[in-house]
């Protein structure tokens, strides 16, 4: 016994000793023709299943710069980390990018609450982020600008189709969380500012003890695998006809929803599903022959017939059969809207920087703020005052491909963060 | 004397000293030596050395629980969320009008429409109040399910499979955007504590200190209670519970104790944990992070006083540098370890020495127990 | 083959409506088949005259036309003499649409899409042209759907095929979509009878009409008192008729998500409850059999081309795979790991957690972060409705196969050599290995057994779930729990527990919503085991267990 101490605490010496020692010589300096820049997704975890592709997609556009010649004569070096799905440690990733690391800018985060998680990082060291994914808005933090769609630049303009098309009948599903929540307010708010009834908005709805109506929708945990009820209530409730689904279920849930959907012999002539979280990667997994016709919202499709879409998705292709990256998936790769606003977010700060003439992140952001635009493989974007984007909105439907055809586009809309209790009742 | 400082060793006490030298030197490293040296130590570094702290008093928690009493709790990430979340609410009132809607209501509450605090929020102005709860709330929880589940002689597997379970429809609940502690999101974007600026330096050596005595006391508390009568109790619980029981020992109270005060213990890492990573949501209570303790406490060696600090520290370490330097593969890697340590290293990094001394006794004594055997 | 058709007639008869296409005498093909080119190629005026002229006819080319155009299966070729080819494609093979003869390709094909609205008119069409199919649950689809439109164009063609009808349910749904309509179009008269006859047929579909007729009619002064307070009747009627068809609905919801759990806890319910292994990397199990349907669907889809009869297949090929591979897969992890730890059970969790963790990146690394595409076979997709409750094929198969399942582990167990030796391994390693029976071996097969079920429940999930890394994740606490709610040793308390489980989330669902649903179990059960510790059938020792 008195043997095994001895020996267990001259391992405890020895491992602290050694702790201390990595963490004197941790700090470390890039070299002078290089630029740090921080890759921060989960690729691991629950949303590696989405964010790894924008890692990918990411690695690209820096090979791509860096062919081209760099910026500010500086090539790129990418300093990846993985935030696991695990929200504090994207907090303690993105302390490390920008202070071990000194990363001049970095590109990550998915859920809104990865984005939570660092914001204050950023506030606290000044750094700069840049967030590409469709959110609920409510937010504009100093230190992060939003590449990502608002509220506006996808549910308005696609309840606008439906209302156009005669949809009457609207059920609101989402999982349990801030953008679905957000999201349904607005649309319900925007719904009977519209002049659609109440009852003709499905999927129930809570009130406060004032009898104002805080949500809206039906609701399912993450992960959710028996969607058996809630697809037998839309049933009944499009049984009437006229009536569409406004789908805010997040990630792989959507898996089984959408099969017990068609399974319910359920089409989309009958009652079409529009979603806002499901692109063309999200629908690598779904069985797309069953789900023809239902429709999508994003400012950018892969089926966009323009040069400069396709010099992009050439681009990526000829990128990832070359790839030595570990983990990259080669074969069937699509590519889908939160990919292009990261690789937008890319050239906008390469834009930036060239245009402040400097990698401080200070006067970036105020380059930015100024108004640049970038031809993108989704049309042009042009860079707001508030942290966000103008481009243009795309409808499109499903194909049996599990490719989008667009249907419809709005142009140059105004990214808009703030929209909550915007909209009156007629 | 050794009653109230109860060291078995020379060693122990040298360890002990080494860690004590370390929790000082570190905000020293941080406050006094210019930055750019190459012994300063960045704020950054000292909030990850804070939070391993962190972990290391929640393994030492369970250790608590599973090495001396026997009992494994799956669920004690629970109350390590608890007390996270009990201080995050004082954190979050503390932000004032600081926030995105310049409110006074936390700005998740002005989001989904609240007009008003609601009243349990209350009492969470005061910081007495909020401390409190951090012991309270994952003491009282544990205590009512101890309770029921030691009265109704649940143990073994069930109670490991129970905790698990309750530490997910906890998490369930607290996903729920209405259950007024704000959904997935969770509480961030804190901005005082005790009316300092939780982003200052100062701030983050305060408690990375806090957490350092923390450790040291909670390592002191357990060392005492093992060398108590009640400790001798503990031990003989996890030996062989019937034979106490029909010594005459009420278990089930001894047990619910254990419990509520290993519950306590981790909620109190849970607060102190808060604030130095900036974030506090429903992720915390998922059973995989349950289940990473139990990782933490095995490869560091359960029922050993130092096993667990030593386990939580390494495989923290060990993940933020592969999450790093191999994130693709870094799941691999931690798996690969915790299959090692189960099959070769049953009691840890802090039994290896002894294993190997074994070894090599067995190994010196080899010519004299061969024919032993062969007789046998 | 023998006893899959045994097993499932039903699924063999919408197996073979959909491939063999009973002709239908009365219409005249070249006919039809020219105006769908027409509809190709047409503008929005000639498509709608020769939509029009479509309703006429009813050939069973038309619908096969409209699964293709949706499917993007039309295609326009470009012939050497200058004119363009309408051509349809189905699994492989192009033929011409004008003639309907075998084409093969040579020009440069593009596919013809239809717009929204077209595709809209023409499913309206399909329904229209269903009412005179041969197959009853289509017929009795399109009148509902066709009175659900309410529109007054339709009324005279339920009308005339309503007398042709000979079969009870199709009158009814021939009636109904009559009334239908004719709540919104027909005189006072009709009106009327139509509000009397939906609540004699307690019709379901009809409540929402009737609800806007008593909105309609409380706010008009004019409006007939008689014909409101009639509705109203009528109202109530369906409502107290609708409260017991959710009921019911409830009631295959449960026993279908209950069957889910038993799918999922089986196998554990053999290597914890059995062997007392706590195999975290059960879920990883699950997955190693969906993604064994997965490939096995790659490999058909390749081999004979997605929709074709031998694509069909796939599934029920591949379900012994999925459980040969989860088996070995199981063998290996107890040669390899548990075999070592049988004396410490509490560590078996540790190790198979890290194993668990490996397994997960594996599955990442080799098919991608992402989840997989999984599509059901024809004969699997669709539902079956009866009386306002639908419950699909897939739901359908799974109940059956659980049933299939414990039956079978039921036999092994009990009518085996093998199984003997499972349940003396079970009380007494130590002794039954004493008594010669081979323990190494039986724990090896046991656990193989438990993981192979594993790999089956994977299998189903990836017919009406995700296939993808964390698959199993989903399902692995949710087993532990109904494993340790049935009593650990005991596999039909397992079977009870999770058919019971689903009942209860199930009929909570509707009151609660999914997630507070799904919390409530959870405490139920933590409570319920407080009260019984041992589960639902404890195992009886005398024995203390220290």
């Amino acid at each position: 016994m008195k043997l095994f101490t001895i020996a267990a605490s001259k391992m405890r010496s020895l491992v602290i000793g050694a702790a201390c020692l990595a963490i004197s010589g941790s700090v470390s300096f890039g070299e002078e023709d290089t630029v740090k820049v921080g890759v921060l997704h989960s690729l691991s975890g629950t949303m590696a299943i989405s964010e790894t592709s924008l890692r990918d997609v990411l690695l690209f556009t820096f090979d791509e710069i860096n062919e081209a010649g760099g910026v500010l004569g500086k090539k790129i070096e990418p300093v990846v980390v993985d935030g696991a799905s695990d929200w504090p440690l994207f907090a303690e990733k993105a302390e490390q990018l920008l202070v071990q690391d000194k990363t001049a800018v970095t590109f990550g985060c998915w859920t809104s609450v990865s984005r939570k998680s660092v914001l204050p990082v950023y506030e606290k060291y000044k750094g700069l982020l840049f967030y590409p994914v469709q959110y609920e808005g409510e937010e504009m933090s100093p230190n992060i600008f939003y590449t990502a769609e608002a509220v506006n630049q996808q549910a308005i303009p696609a309840v606008d189709y439906l209302l156009e098309e005669g949809y009457k009948k609207f059920y609101l599903i989402g999982t349990d969380y801030v953008y679905p929540q957000t999201t349904n307010l607005v649309l319900f708010e925007y719904l009977k500012s519209k002049g659609v009834p109440v009852e003709s908005i499905g999927g129930g709805l809570r009130e406060d003890a004032e009898g104002n109506v805080i949500s809206a929708g039906n609701y399912t945990p993450f992960g959710h695998s028996d969607f058996q009820q809630i697809v037998a209530e839309i049933k009944a409730f499009s049984a009437s006809g006229d009536a569409c689904v406004i789908n805010t279920i997040n990630g792989d849930a959507n898996v089984p929803f959408f099969k017990e959907f068609a399974a319910s012999g359920l089409t989309s002539e009958d009652c079409p599903v529009v979603s806002f979280s499901l692109s063309e990667d999200e629908f690598r997994s779904l069985p797309a022959k069953d789900l023809i016709g239902h429709l999508g919202c994003w400012t950018y499709f892969m089926s966009i017939d323009t040069p400069a879409n396709k010099k992009f998705i050439d681009g990526f292709q000829e990128w990832l059969s070359k790839t030595e990256v570990t983990g990259v998936v080669k074969d069937d790769r699509v590519t889908c809207s939160p990919m292009v606003l990261s690789y937008n977010g890319v050239y906008l700060w390469k834009a930036a920087v060239e245009k402040a003439e400097s990698f401080d992140p200070e006067k970036v952001m105020a380059a930015l703020k100024s108004g640049i635009s970038f031809d993108g493989p989704g049309g042009t974007v042009t860079s707001q005052e508030n942290h966000h984007l103008t481009k243009t909105v795309y409808i499109g439907e499903t194909l049996e491909t599990g490719q989008f055809s667009i249907i419809k586009s709005f142009d140059d809309v105004v990214g808009e963060p703030f929209l909550k209790g915007t909209f009156m009742p007629k | 004397m050794k009653r109230f400082f109860p060291i078995d060793s020379k060693s122990e006490g040298l360890t002990l000293g080494l860690i004590l030298f370390f929790v000082l030197l570190m905000p020293l490293l941080n406050g006094l030596v210019p930055d750019g040296s190459a012994f300063h130590v960045s704020s950054f570094q000292l909030s990850v050395w804070g939070k391993y702290l962190c972990y290391a008093i929640l393994a030492m928690s369970l250790n608590m629980l599973w090495g001396y009493t026997g009992l494994l709790c799956l669920g004690h990430c629970l109350f390590f969320a608890l007390g996270g979340y009990a201080f995050g609410m004082y954190l979050m009132l503390m932000i004032g009008e600081l926030g995105a809607y310049k409110s006074t209501l936390p700005d998740f509450m002005v989001f989904l429409g609240y007009n008003e605090l609601p009243l349990h929020w209350k009492p969470f102005y005061s910081p007495v109040v909020a401390v409190l709860a951090v012991f309270l709330v994952p003491g009282i929880v544990a205590f009512v399910f101890g309770l029921l589940a030691f009265r109704s002689r649940i143990k073994g597997v069930y109670f490991s499979i129970l905790t698990q379970a309750l530490t997910y429809a906890a998490a369930l609940l607290f996903f729920r955007n209405d259950f007024t502690f704000g959904g997935n999101n969770g509480f961030t974007d804190f901005k005082y504590i005790f009316g300092a600026d939780i982003r200052s330096e100062g701030t983050a050596r305060g408690l990375f200190l806090a957490s350092g005595f923390m450790l040291l006391a909670v390592y002191w508390l357990i060392a005492w209670m093992l060398q108590t009568k009640f400790g001798k109790v503990q031990k003989a619980i996890r030996d062989s519970e019937n034979r106490v029981r029909f010594s005459g020992y009420s278990t089930t109270h001894f047990k619910v104790f254990i419990f509520v005060l290993s519950a306590m213990i981790a909620g109190m890492a849970g607060a102190l944990y808060v604030p130095q990573s900036g974030i506090i949501n429903p992720g915390e209570m998922w059973p995989t992070k349950g289940l990473d303790i139990v990782v933490w406490v095995a490869v560091g060696g359960r029922g050993t006083k130092i096993g667990p600090i030593i386990g939580a520290v390494l495989v923290n370490l060990l993940k933020s540098w592969s999450t790093k330097a191999y994130p693709d593969t870094w799941l691999i890697i931690l798996g690969c370890l915790f299959v090692f340590v189960v099959l070769f290293m049953p009691n840890g990094i802090v039994g290896l020495w002894a294993q190997g001394k074994d070894l090599w006794q067995r190994r010196k004594g080899a010519g004299i127990t061969e024919p032993e055997e062969a007789a046998a | 083959m023998k006893t899959y058709t045994t097993l499932c007639p039903v699924f063999i008869l919408v197996f073979a409506s959909l491939f063999f296409v009973i002709p239908d005498a009365r219409g005249d093909e070249k006919n039809a088949r020219s105006l769908l080119v027409d509809i190709v190629n047409g503008d929005s005026v000639g498509q709608e005259a020769a939509l029009e002229a479509l309703a006429d006819e009813s050939d069973p080319v038309i619908n096969a036309f409209y699964s293709a155009f949706r499917s993007g299966n039309i295609f326009l070729m470009s012939t050497a003499d200058g004119q363009t080819q309408v051509l349809i494609k189905e699994v492989n093979d192009y033929s011409d649409l004008l003639t309907g003869e075998a084409v093969n390709p040579t020009g440069e094909l593009s596919v013809a899409r239809a717009s929204r609205g077209l595709r809209r008119d023409l499913k309206r069409l399909v329904d229209l042209l269903d009412l005179n199919s041969p197959n009853r649950s289509k017929k009795i689809a399109a009148a509902e759907k066709l009175g659900l439109s309410q529109n007054a164009d339709y009324l005279p063609e339920l009308r005339k095929r309503l007398p042709q009808q000979t079969e009870k349910s199709v009158i009814k749904a021939f009636q109904e979509g009559i009334y239908i309509t004719e709540l919104k179009v027909g005189s006072l008269e009709e009106k009327m009878r139509a509000v009397k006859g939906l609540g004699k047929m307690k019709s379901l579909p009809a409540k929402g009409f009737l609800e806007a007729l008593i909105e309609e009619s409380a706010a008009d002064e004019e409006a007939n008192r008689k014909l409101m307070v009639e509705a109203k009747n009528a109202l109530m009627m369906i409502n107290s008729h609708q409260a017991i068809v959710e009921k019911v609905g409830t009631l295959f919801r449960g026993l279908s998500l209950g069957s889910v759990l038993l799918l999922v806890s089986y196998g554990l319910a053999i290597t914890f409850g059995q062997m007392g292994v706590i195999n975290m990397a059960h879920g990883e199990f699950i997955a190693i059999g969906g993604y064994t349907v997965y490939i096995i669907q790659n490999f058909f889809a390749n081999q004979f081309g997605v929709g074709s009869t031998g694509y069909e297949w796939y599934f029920i090929i591949s379900l012994p795979f999925a459980f040969l591979i989860a088996a070995l897969a199981g063998a290996a992890l107890e040669r390899g790991l548990v075999q070592f730890l049988y004396s410490r059970p509490l560590e078996s969790l540790l190790a198979t957690w890290g194993v668990s963790m490996i397994l997960q990146q594996i599955f990442r690394l080799q098919f991608g972060a992402a989840n997989v595409s999984v599509s059901s076979p024809e004969w699997l997709s669709g539902s079956f409705s009866a009386g306002g409750v639908s419950m699909s094929y897939s739901r359908m198969f799974l109940i059956f196969f659980a049933l299939f399942v414990v039956v079978l582990t039921y036999l092994l167990l009990n009518r085996t050599k093998w199984g003997l030796h499972v349940r003396a391994t079970t009380l007494n390693r130590q002794m039954a290995s004493n008594l010669g029976v081979p323990s190494a071996r039986v724990n090896m097969l046991t656990f193989a057994f438990g993981s192979g079920l594993a790999g089956l429940a994977g299998a189903f999930i990836s017919q009406i779930g995700n296939v993808g890394p964390s698959m199993g994740q989903t399902y692995i606490v949710d087993s532990f729990m109904v494993v340790v709610v049935g009593g650990v040793a005991n596999l039909f308390g397992s079977a009870i527990s999770s058919l019971g489980i689903g009942m209860i989330d199930q009929s909570l669902q509707p009151v609660l919503g999914p997630v507070m649903g799904k919390i409530s179990v959870l405490f139920a059960i933590i409570l319920f085991l407080q009260f019984r510790p041992g589960g639902l059938f404890p195992s009886r020792s005398r024995s203390l267990d220290d």
